[in-house]
């Protein structure tokens, strides 16, 4: 009898009867290859790994139940459906019925995927953590060419651009925004909401190309379709959380000339206009305001206490980094020129305090503006000069804000090349490898720290506090938490400092004693003369001990010390290459 | 013939309603005027035989064309769709129809296609030519020219005499004349008398019933027609009539949008709601992809950028080796070029997300060397032997076997050069050299220290020696014993017969050490491996891969230890008697501890070659094993009185030293009986002594 008999009557067992092989699948299902795809995306079913591949290495494996799950849904309805209506519409195309194909065009069924959304997220956290791909993947369609041949629509397109704008207004507004990464592929954002740390790349704002040969742009779009979904769902419940209406109207003029993020930020301002008109001191909104009067954007009105009640929760709810990025840029007024990625300065400026403006239709103010304190310029050399304001290079915002302090902006003059952008996102001593760049930022951080340390920090914000205390009642008492917060944080600051500063001072009285003390040691080991034996011994006893480990850890071990090997190989080319560059310089020097 | 044309004139008429049937109706009169035609012409034929072929045709034609007339006059049919040209067309068609007719009879079924006519002028009314001196052009275009007008006496005169006349018909379109032939006019007279015109047609065949069958139960409906099939739907004129109203009213609307529902809401509304548990598949989220280092940086430190070495040297790479992204730097932001694989970037990701099978794996961070096991510190474990403290040379083949007197004043050592020497320990001096002549497989000393007596096993013969040492009395009685003759083989040794008391003693104590004879012998594939209990009658017997164990005084199999190794190559066994170690061909150590069970206890996968021995200290903790690899290695390996305690094994010490020769590196390594010191004889003819 062959091994794999299965006498007539016996069930199958294992991972025979838990598994199914796709083609299995597709035959279950009834489907073809496409439209399976399709439901495998909408429905987030992935194949999953047997234990055993009871039909070989080449296959791919699909839990059974993964696929009821697919038989059991709707949608699986919905799409035949939405195929058969499709096939009516050809037929009545080919019939020359022009009048009948049109009326089956306009009433065309909708698939709505809201449901699965739900279920595949059943809770909005799961959402936020999800995130990521969507993000990425609407923000690369929003910069791409609508094409015919590929079937992407300009509708989607323009979509998939109000979609990642929402997104970025509510981040930029909400001062969520932590990180900024200009990479070769594109520019990284890392936003933090409720706790999740969610990355995405936007590409950079060039004409995109759509490479033809090995993209199947079927899979994209179903799951662009999907992403689109969700995005909307989480976009709105970020909106609903802060009290603005979704979807934004947009004042169609500044739509129209590119600035929607502006636009955005207008009509949040708008929406919770009742909250500011308490936090009346705040000059950096005042311009904003004027020009929102201006146009009279819709707002509402009505629960203006509860908002404000609730504004201030959320003030208390704000968490330190929070603080610490709103306050980044505060006072500063920022200009760009033409030439500055400008969606993406719109973006992150806002997102940590500062005020930002452009050249073109629409910008809050012009170049002209003596209270501008920092214009952003990306070109070889600057013709005007304004005294009272710095020129910086984009880089400069990125690394500021990355580093969370304000960078001396020397490195980043106009027609200099700028110092190395460091990635924010790399561990520097677990990676083993400090770039000098990492190095002179750290000093800098604690330099500034020391200087907010003593008195003028603090001083400025106990007078400050009084002051507001008088001008708004309402929110004293959490000012006044708030403050003392402060300064206890302050307080413990500064003493962790010390510590640290005499621990280190110690540490160098402690490494040296052990130095010495090693000294000694030789010394006498050498007078014995036994030292260089048990030197070697050393050496043999790792092995040793490996002797007695099990196969499994033994294989483990070995597979852990061939990571940290290639680990400290890559390292080590970086300081072989760091070595050759400095020498080539003092050669040159030289 | 009125009837039919009546008929015909009927049908016409009745398709008057439906043009597209018209044409197909109007095939149906030609064809009764060709027999009709054919018919006239035979009936002259009969009548008047004597009228020239021409006027029969003349005739006929005008016969034809009255026929022709009358139907048109007959009914106002044609009245408004045809016109004269119609009326011409189908005055040609009739002449072409009965050209049509002639080669029709001609060749019985082929059609027009096959023979092509002469003349190519096509379905133009002849009376275009009626002026001109010829009749068409042929295919290449040429005129036809008309034939000579014959005179009409002069023709009549020729049909006169020709008895073939009467089949003659002439044929305008191709100006030519044709005879029927027999077939033919057969077939023309079958036509006449109202007959198929075929002769194998069978008019009157039997009536073939194809819808009854013998098990219809039911006939054909026979029912007339139902009364609702003529008169308008009653329903149908009321729900029109409702439709209608509805519209008046304003209850129906045509085309107006339907009102939306909000495309987004707050999906996430109440989350209490959704802890209720889905019964699928926990979900897996997909790994985040891997966040960029600096080297992705627009502009990383000069240190990220690959030199162009680097850069050739990826190109000789294998393609899956090449590194992916090869960081580059660009001195300001405004000279970032889009990058070329962000779609592709993206799709691959996306490929993953639906096609890639999705497992938790729990990833281990921990530091590695903390899965190293916790042994004590060797320091603690000490004596044991560490350095080479002697070398002892002299033999000149490979030294294969040494053994240390039970004092460890003295060992013995045996080579492939056929001699056995005898070494003091501690000084090296080589005592005594006995030449064997034979290359020597095994040596053992007698283990009772006042009998100072050396077995030696060389080819096929057990020699038992006098080493000549001890005092005086020892010798005699070393020689009083040795004065009987021993057996060759150690199989046949037979203690029964053996008188004397000592001697007895003496034979039992070397099958004690003797063992090792069939040791040589087994690792050479011939017999199994053996030792025996020290204290108890227990015999261990190896087979290539297991290790049987004998109780010798019941004479029956206690237990049998599974290695697991390929092939056994030494065994040892522990003083106390309870553990075992295993030496294998592939160069694991087992260690077996008899009170656990049949599988080892550990191994140790130490050697990268062959074990050739294994060896137990008497009384220190220590065991050694002695590879071809030219290696020894000392392992600490206590064991506890206490059974509820695992034996203890701590891998000690790698004793380097020898070199290998022929492939072969040490070949037997031995404790001293007394001090933690192991000798090892080396394939290159050098034996060792390491010290603590």
């Amino acid at each position: 009898m062959p091994k794999h008999y299965r006498p007539a009557g016996k069930k199958k067992e294992g991972n025979a009867a838990k598994y199914i092989t796709r083609s299995q699948a597709l035959k279950q299902l009834q489907v073809n290859t496409k439209l399976f795809r399709k439901l495998c995306i909408y429905k987030g079913v992935f194949p999953r790994e047997p234990k055993k591949k009871f039909r070989g290495n080449h296959q791919t494996y699909y839990h059974l139940k993964d696929v009821s799950f697919i038989r059991h849904d709707p949608i699986l309805e919905d799409l035949r459906a939405k195929s058969a209506y499709r096939k009516k519409i050809i037929k009545a195309k080919a019939k020359r019925n022009k009048e009948l194909a049109d009326i089956l065009k306009n009433r065309q069924p909708e698939i709505k995927l809201d449901r699965l959304v739900r279920e595949r997220y059943p809770h909005f956290i799961d959402a936020l953590r999800d995130l990521d791909d969507p993000l990425t993947l609407v923000h690369l369609f929003a910069a791409l060419p609508g094409s015919d041949r590929l079937k992407i629509e300009v509708k989607r397109v323009h979509n998939c651009r109000k979609l990642s704008h929402e997104w970025q207004a509510y981040i930029s507004r909400t001062h969520k925004l932590r990180k900024v990464f200009i990479s070769v592929k594109g520019v990284y954002y890392q936003a933090e909401v409720e706790g999740q740390k969610i990355t995405w790349l936007t590409p950079h704002g060039m004409q995109q190309v759509l490479p033809d040969d090995d993209v199947v742009y079927d899979v994209l779009l179903s799951f662009l379709e999907f992403y689109e979904t969700l995005l909307a769902f989480v976009n709105f419940k970020l909106y609903h959380s802060i009290n603005v209406k979704y979807p934004p109207i947009l004042d169609p003029q500044l739509e129209a000339s590119a600035a929607e993020l502006y636009a955005l930020a207008r009509y949040f301002d708008a929406n919770s206009r009742p909250s500011e008109k308490v936090e009346a001191t705040q000059e950096e909104e005042s311009e904003l305001r004027l020009a929102q009067l201006q146009h009279q954007l819709p707002s509402n009105e009505p629960g203006a206490l509860m908002q404000l009640v609730k504004d201030a929760a959320d003030e208390n709810e704000e968490d330190e980094d929070t603080k610490e990025c709103k306050n980044l840029f505060k006072n500063m007024r920022f200009f760009l020129s033409r030439e500055v990625p400008r969606e993406s300065m719109l973006f992150v400026i806002p997102a940590f305090g500062g005020t930002v403006s452009w050249e073109g239709e629409g910008a809050p103010f012009s170049e002209t503006d003596q209270s501008i304190t920092h214009q952003i310029v990306d070109r070889p050399t600057q013709g005007h000069v304004y005294l009272s304001r710095e020129y910086v290079q984009p880089q400069w915002v990125y690394d500021c804000v990355n580093t969370r302090i304000i960078l001396p902006t020397e490195a980043y003059m106009v027609g200099r090349v700028p110092p190395p952008h460091l990635s924010p996102f790399v561990d520097n001593e677990e990676e083993g490898y400090v770039p000098d760049y990492a190095e002179t930022i750290k000093r800098l951080k604690s330099a500034a720290k020391n200087e907010i340390l003593p008195m003028p920090g603090m001083g400025k914000e106990n007078l400050d506090d009084p002051q507001n205390l008088l001008a708004e009642g309402y929110i004293s008492r959490a000012e006044a938490i708030e403050a003392a917060e402060r300064k206890q944080k302050m307080m413990t600051l500064e003493k962790q400092y010390h510590d640290e500063l005499k621990m280190e001072l110690d540490g160098f009285k402690y490494s040296s004693s052990v130095s010495d003390a090693t000294k000694q040691k030789s010394d006498e080991d050498m007078e014995t003369g036994e030292e260089p034996l048990p030197d070697v011994q050393q050496i043999s006893t790792a092995d040793m001990s490996k002797l007695l480990m099990s196969r499994k850890k033994r294989g483990l071990y070995e597979a852990m010390k061939k990571g940290q090997e290639r680990k400290k190989a890559h390292v080590d080319l970086l300081k072989q290459r760091k070595k050759k560059i400095e020498a080539a310089e003092k050669f040159k020097k030289n | 013939m009125r009837e039919r044309k009546k008929s015909s004139a009927v049908e016409v008429s009745s398709v008057k309603k439906k043009k597209e049937k018209k044409t197909k109706d109007n095939n149906e009169p030609r064809e009764q005027k060709e027999k009709e035609e054919s018919q006239s012409i035979m009936k002259q034929q009969k009548n008047t035989t004597s009228r020239s072929k021409k006027e029969k045709q003349r005739k006929a034609t005008e016969d034809y064309q009255s026929l022709r007339e009358s139907e048109l006059s007959g009914d106002e049919v044609h009245g408004t769709d045809h016109d004269v040209d119609n009326a011409d067309d189908h005055h040609e068609e009739d002449q072409t129809d009965g050209s049509e007719g002639h080669r029709g009879v001609e060749e019985s079924d082929s059609s027009e296609d096959e023979v092509a006519p002469r003349n190519t002028i096509g379905d133009v009314p002849l009376e275009w030519y009626k002026d001109e001196k010829h009749i068409g052009y042929d295919i290449s275009g040429k005129k036809i020219t008309k034939k000579e007008r014959q005179d009409k006496l002069a023709s009549f005169l020729a049909n006169v005499d020709d008895s073939k006349s009467w089949r003659k018909i002439y044929d305008e379109y191709n100006d030519e004349e044709v005879e029927l032939t027999k077939e033919e006019i057969r077939l023309v007279q079958r036509l006449l008398k109202g007959k198929a015109p075929h002769t194998d047609f069978d008019q009157y065949a039997d009536y073939v019933d194809w819808f009854k069958y013998d098990d219809a139960l039911h006939p054909l409906s026979n029912a007339p027609e139902p009364k609702r099939r003529f008169i308008p739907s009653k329903w149908e004129s009321k729900k029109v009539v409702q439709y209608v109203r509805a519209i008046r009213k304003g209850l129906i609307k045509f085309d107006e949008p339907k009102e939306e529902e909000p495309k987004f809401y707050l999906l996430w509304g109440d989350d209490s709601s959704a802890a209720e548990k889905a019964n699928h598949l926990a979900y897996i989220p997909a790994p985040k992809p891997k966040l960029p280092g600096h080297e992705e940086s627009y502009n990383p430190s000069l240190e990220y950028i690959p030199t162009q070495e680097e850069l050739n040297s990826y190109q000789l790479m294998y393609e899956e080796d090449r590194p992916k992204f090869i960081p580059r730097r660009f001195t300001s932001l405004r000279s970032v070029p889009a990058y070329e694989n962000a779609v592709k970037d993206s799709f691959e990701r996306c490929m993953d997300l639906y096609l890639c099978p999705r497992v938790r794996k729990k990833r281990v961070n921990i530091d590695p060397e903390t899965l190293k096991p916790k042994l004590p510190s060797r320091k603690d474990l000490k004596p044991y032997p560490v350095a080479c403290y002697l070398e002892y040379k002299g033999h000149k083949g490979a030294v294969v076997s040494i053994s240390t007197e039970a004092s460890g004043q003295w060992f013995a050592s045996g080579s492939t050069d056929g001699t056995v020497r005898i070494w003091e320990v501690e000084s090296g001096r080589c005592l005594r050299v006995l030449e064997i002549g034979e290359a020597i497989q095994y040596v053992a000393w007698n283990p009772l220290p006042e009998l100072p007596v050396l077995a030696v096993s060389a080819g096929q013969d057990v020699l038992i020696l006098n080493t000549g040492l001890g005092n005086e009395e020892e010798q005699r009685r070393v020689k009083d014993l040795l004065h009987v003759e021993t057996p060759t083989a150690p199989d046949v040794l037979d203690l029964g017969l053996v008188e004397d008391h000592l001697l007895k003693n003496l034979l039992l104590a070397l099958m004690f050490t003797l063992d090792g004879v069939f040791g040589r012998m087994a690792s050479q594939g011939r017999l199994p491996l053996h030792v025996f209990h020290p204290t108890r009658s227990i015999f261990f017997v190896s087979t290539k891969k297991n290790i049987r164990v004998y109780d010798l005084l019941k004479q029956r199999l206690i237990k049998k230890l599974e290695t697991g190794l390929k092939e056994v190559s030494s065994i040892a066994i522990h003083p106390a008697g309870d553990n075992l170690i295993v030496g294998s061909r592939e160069g694991k150590l087992c260690w077996f501890d008899m009170d656990l069970s049949s599988k080892p206890y550990r191994v140790l996968k130490c050697h990268p070659k062959d074990i050739t021995n294994v060896a137990f200290h008497r009384s220190y903790p220590l065991f050694a094993s002695c590879s071809d690899d030219c290696t020894a290695y000392v392992f600490h390996g206590m064991v506890y009185s206490d059974l509820n305690q695992n034996p203890l094994i701590v891998p000690l010490e790698i004793l380097r030293g020898h070199t290998s020769s022929n492939g072969r590196g040490v070949m037997d390594c031995k404790f001293h009986p007394r001090q933690p010191w192991l000798f090892t004889a080396g394939a290159d003819s050098v034996i060792r002594l390491y010290c603590h």
